[in-house]
């Protein structure tokens, strides 16, 4: 059983990268890729931070507890936190080109679309 | 605790497919949101409650409000044509 | 490539990949060891050294600034590039019209909305300024406080509708505000040069242990990152709110030169 749960993260994380990118590969919306694009993201956000984790150990804030308790990893933390807040950003940067694909081309189905194609 | 953390691990799990699977994009909205709610709780459990609080408002406020004002922007141009 | 090929590719690909997978999960060690080196490291070091007691800004701020200031980068170029995109196609001026689209039903805003809003919004925005102000002592920081700073605006929004909203939360504030941000990491990282010292050093006074001001140059590039959050996440929400009113001119305005 504690078998298991030592692999389940790792485990977890790759079955969320591989669920995301099917689901790149067969989405017919652009904004439905974009949200796929989101899980591939979490996949990594989970691994870093299982990877920082100790059984036992608080958070890496030492307000309450004494300096010297234990603690988990603050770097993974620290990743994680700024990954969060720009990977919202470039998901609205993407949004945004998903708009202008479809101001300019009247569909936003990645399937129909191919590139190099003349304007409408 | 270890139960805690075993249950949260596979209810994401089972969140990621739900948000891919969801064809539709204003259904797939709230699938999203519930995954980012799920996520924020399995941060808090791994003891990272700066990250949980990060993904929290950025997983249930402002990615889903993107989305959906993204979603009315192409339903309107495509109106408009 | 038609897409039942593409989907065979990828599932031809995922089943090679799975056993490769399985052997790095075997290998990575136990869910719950202890922790690498470095980390136990900043445990033990960030106290003594810098009298904060959130070792995640301490990092984020301090240890690792430099990388801090490579993803506000990010953030400041993702926002320039989805501002880009979408005010240069609507043009830059600002409609103070409410969603006139034909065809589209523009709901009255119920009193209960208008009265929930407006209370969740000054309560959200202090508790934004609080998680900001308290960064290096509790859990909290400028990234998190400037994200829940960008929601009360939207509170705002929900609650005084799109014109009130509008005349009151101005794009060229928003570009200076997100602007003054970076380049207030940029000037606390570069201000120490001038006085010999290696770059991005802590050099202001530090501060007692679980005070509020503690920290040193901390306080500054979180304050700095906090309003680069907030005024970046609020420009985002704002040209795509734009997008959902009506244009000017219907024509593209780069095509109608054709």
């Amino acid at each position: 059983m504690s078998l298991a749960l030592g692999v389940l993260p790792w485990l977890v994380s790759a079955w969320l990268f591989a669920v995301g990118l099917y689901g790149i590969v067969r989405s017919r919306h652009y904004v439905h890729l974009i949200a796929c694009l989101a899980v591939c993201q979490s996949a990594t956000y989970v691994l870093l931070l299982s990877i920082g984790f100790r059984w036992h150990a608080g958070p890496p804030i030492f307000y309450d507890h004494p300096p010297g308790s234990a603690a988990v990893d603050p770097v993974m933390q620290a990743l994680v936190l700024t990954d969060i807040v720009v990977g919202a950003a470039v998901s609205a940067l993407l949004l945004a080109i998903a708009l202008q694909v479809h101001k300019r081309r009247g569909s936003v189905d990645p399937q129909s679309l191919r590139p190099l194609r003349p304007n409408r | 605790m270890k139960a805690l953390t075993a249950a949260l691990l596979l209810l994401v799990a089972v969140a990621g497919p739900s948000v891919v699977l969801s064809r539709d994009p204003r259904r797939q909205l709230f699938a999203l949101t519930a995954f980012g709610a799920l996520l924020a709780a399995l941060f808090e459990v791994l003891q990272a409650p700066d990250v949980a609080l990060s993904e929290l408002v950025v997983g249930t406020a402002v990615t889903p409000l993107l989305f959906a004002v993204a979603l009315t922007s192409i339903a309107l141009d495509r109106r408009r044509r | 490539m038609s897409p039942g090929l593409r989907s065979l590719l990828l599932l031809l690909a995922l089943a090679l990949l799975a056993p490769f997978a399985w052997h790095v999960a075997k290998a990575l060690p136990q869910f719950g060891s202890p922790t690498a080196a470095y980390g136990a490291t900043v445990n033990a070091l960030g106290p003594p050294l810098r009298h904060v007691s959130n070792m995640v800004a301490a990092v984020n701020f301090d240890f690792r600034a430099l990388d801090t200031l490579g993803e506000e980068s990010m953030l400041f170029c993702a926002v320039t590039g989805a501002v880009v995109l979408l005010r240069g196609t609507r043009g830059e001026g600002t409609n103070r019209r409410a969603g006139l689209i034909p065809g589209r039903a523009v709901l009255a805003r119920s009193d209960a909305q208008v009265l929930l809003c407006r209370i969740a919004c000054t309560l959200t925005m202090l508790f934004g300024l609080y998680m900001v102000l308290h960064g290096t002592v509790t859990p909290g920081g400028g990234f998190q406080g400037g994200v829940i700073i960008a929601s009360a605006v939207l509170l705002l929004y929900l609650a005084e509708g799109y014109g009130p909203w509008r005349r009151l939360i101005r794009s060229p504030l928003l570009d200076v505000l997100e602007s003054l941000g970076v380049l207030l990491f940029v000037g606390a990282g570069a201000a120490p040069l001038l006085s010999g010292h290696a770059a991005m050093s802590n050099l202001m006074p530090l501060g007692h242990f679980r005070d509020l001001f503690s920290g040193g140059v901390m306080l500054v590039t979180n304050f700095a990152v906090g309003l680069a959050v907030a005024a970046g996440f609020v420009m985002l929400l704002l040209e795509f709110l734009e997008e959902t009113r009506a244009l000017q001119s219907d024509s593209l305005p780069d095509e109608a030169q054709r």
